[in-house]
């Protein structure tokens, strides 16, 4: 070889007859995609089955899809819509239905003249153990209608009874991706999506665990027991501290927080 | 080639290239759902639709590792270069991958709400003076976006209606847009996920990556320096007309940084721009078939003599002119226009062809 200094011969590097694609690949080709293509099959199945298989738990929760179910009880709009079932098999004697449109607009959902009386509420059954919602449509007319039932007082105006003050460290969530709809329904990747059902007008909760890991879930109220301000927005879905006072109204836990007292962590 | 426009002009290997593709799509994406959607030892199962996007966000993602890493896997070894020949489809491919992921995500976590979901999308989390709480959508966005403009002018004709520059730098921004979703998984799903098999996997992908490029592109600064140090002035001494493989070329160093690609084939010597006019693929790694020098990325044709690619093709490419003294191939350093017939020097020593 007498090649000039900087000349490069590429049939040193490439003795083998040259692959080219609108023509039969070379026997060279042929072993060696023989080779890798079933291993790059097995090395997709493989990978992917490792990391599906590392996914975190989704949580417990349910959205009954498949049926429609019948809720009756007494219809309160206030802090947020829900329906309180008088059932003397459970604890403080009744259950509290959370109610959530359709969709992330509870804000639109409509009641008619029904506050404060018995109703049947029609709608999709979203339950994460013993916490429950039904989902509905927007208008009062697809899906509420009177019932007949007496309504004992304390369906409509439960005992509300203060368990002190509190500073509770955890995230706060939209009640429906969270008692079932999404699985996973929290963490950052759910931020943005939680922060959208809660603009909509979908209840709030402040999730936490205690020290012995048992998840504890409250509504999440400002500090008179109303409807939370839009100002906790930006604290949604992220590791954050709150101060303020757990209050039991029926078989409710309320988290009734100044939004001023929530601090970042 | 291009001497007219389709959709795709389909041959044997483009059509197992895609099947394979598709194979490999359907195993990664069917394995992630199947294991997914087990139920997990507390008893919990994860909503399928959730499941999906993640299952196509990360499909999509080593998609588009895989993309990167033929390039210069080809460069390495010639085994790959089947991997390179259809390549444009598997970034298409990668853009519907993505597409997917991208609509189910905005219909599932922005759509249905108060808000525009593109709105939603932006200003749900408005924490963008906060490194880990930044809205790791919009950079998935972004990348989405430039994933998008190149599929679009993924075809031949954008190539040579926008110019090959044009076009190259065009497709150069796949690099941001890599860098963009490895952010879009790092302050996304590694802030939610706590296995520390993703942010393994997510830098290993990101690294390996990086570090084939940069390991071929020193490779390839090497060779440049060493070529950009030549000096000579007139005709450039090549080499003995006996180093050249039959049917095969050198690629020797032009005072200007250019390269030239001396074929020997037939009996004769003929020098073309080492540069292809498809894709700028090394037409001296390439052979001499049917007559023509052909291009070891693509398979593009051209004729030794004149450059220009055999009928119905119309493509033309630069021609030296070539001399045989004292039993050395000189070639001189200036092109001539595309297309242009420099005569091929016959060898002495082989007499003229049959």
């Amino acid at each position: 070889m007498t090649n000039t200094t900087g000349v490069i011969d590429p049939s040193t590097k490439d003795p083998h007859e040259m692959f080219v694609g609108w023509a039969p690949a070379p026997a060279v080709d042929r072993r060696f995609l023989l080779g890798a293509l079933p291993l790059g099959l097995l090395a997709a199945g493989g990978a992917s089955w490792k990391l599906a298989g590392k996914l975190n738990d989704p949580g417990a929760g349910a959205w009954l899809t498949g049926a429609t179910h019948d809720v009756t009880g007494a219809l309160v709009t206030h802090p947020y819509p829900m329906i309180r079932v008088t059932d003397p098999q459970a604890p403080f004697g009744m259950r509290t239905v959370l109610l959530v449109a359709v969709g992330k607009c509870t804000s639109s959902l409509t009641f008619g003249d029904m506050e404060a009386k018995p109703v049947t509420a029609s709608g999709v059954l979203i339950q994460r153990k013993e916490r429950r919602m039904l989902e509905v449509p927007p208008f009062a007319e697809e899906w509420l209608t009177p019932a007949s039932a007496g309504m004992p007082v304390a369906a409509v105006k439960p005992p509300i009874q203060s368990l002190g003050g509190a500073t509770l460290a955890g995230q706060i969530m939209d009640s429906k991706c969270f008692f079932g709809v999404m699985r996973p329904g929290r963490g950052k990747t759910h931020k943005a999506c939680a922060s959208l059902c809660i603009r909509g007008g979908i209840p709030p909760s402040f999730w936490a665990r205690t020290k012995d890991g048992r998840e504890s879930v409250l509504l999440l109220t400002d500090a008179a027991g109303g409807p939370m301000p839009m100002d906790i927005l930006p604290f949604v879905a992220d590791p954050v501290e709150a101060k303020g006072e757990i209050v039991r109204v029926g078989d409710l836990l309320q988290f009734r927080v100044d939004p001023a007292a929530i601090r970042r962590i | 080639m291009g001497h007219q426009y389709q959709a795709v002009q389909w041959n044997k290997n483009k059509i197992v290239y895609d099947l394979y593709m598709v194979a490999a799509v359907a195993v990664f994406f069917g394995v992630f759902m199947f294991i997914g959607l087990q139920t997990h030892p507390s008893g919990h199962t994860a909503d399928p639709v959730v499941l999906a996007i993640r299952a196509l966000g990360v499909t999509s993602f080593a998609m588009l590792t895989v993309v990167l890493a033929i390039g210069p896997l080809a460069r390495l070894s010639p085994r790959f270069r089947p991997f390179l020949y259809n390549r444009r489809h598997l970034g298409v491919m990668t853009f519907v991958v993505a597409a997917a992921h991208f609509g189910l995500a905005l219909l599932w976590y922005h759509g249905g709400g108060p808000l525009n979901p593109l709105v939603s999308m932006f200003v749900s989390n408005p924490l963008y003076d906060s490194i880990p709480g930044f809205p790791f959508e919009v950079l998935g966005f972004a990348a989405f976006l430039i994933l998008m403009l190149m599929a679009v002018t993924s075809h031949d004709f954008w190539l040579n209606n926008l110019s090959a520059p044009v076009w190259k730098a065009l497709h150069m921004l796949v690099y941001p847009a890599y860098a963009l979703l490895v952010m879009h998984i790092v302050l996304g799903a590694l802030m939610t996920e706590k296995s520390i098999v993703y942010p393994i996997v997510t830098a290993a992908a990101f690294i390996g990556v990086s570090a084939l490029h940069l390991y071929t592109g020193m490779r390839e600064w090497s060779a440049d320096s060493g070529m950009k140090a030549l000096k000579a002035k007139g005709w450039i001494d090549v080499c003995a007309p006996d180093d050249i493989p039959d049917k095969r070329a050198v690629i020797a160093p032009l005072p200007k940084g250019d390269r030239v690609a001396v074929f020997r084939y037939d009996g004769k010597v003929s020098a073309v721009t080492n540069a292809c006019r498809h894709q700028n693929g090394p037409l001296g790694e390439g052979r001499v078939i049917d007559g023509c020098i052909t291009c070891p990325w693509h398979g593009w044709q051209y004729r030794p003599d004149d450059g220009v690619s055999p009928p119905p093709f119309t493509e033309k490419i630069s021609t030296y002119n070539v001399k045989i003294e004292s039993g050395r191939v000189m070639v001189d350093p200036k092109p001539n226009p595309p297309g242009t017939r420099a005569e091929p020097v016959v060898i002495a020593s082989e007499g003229a062809p049959a």
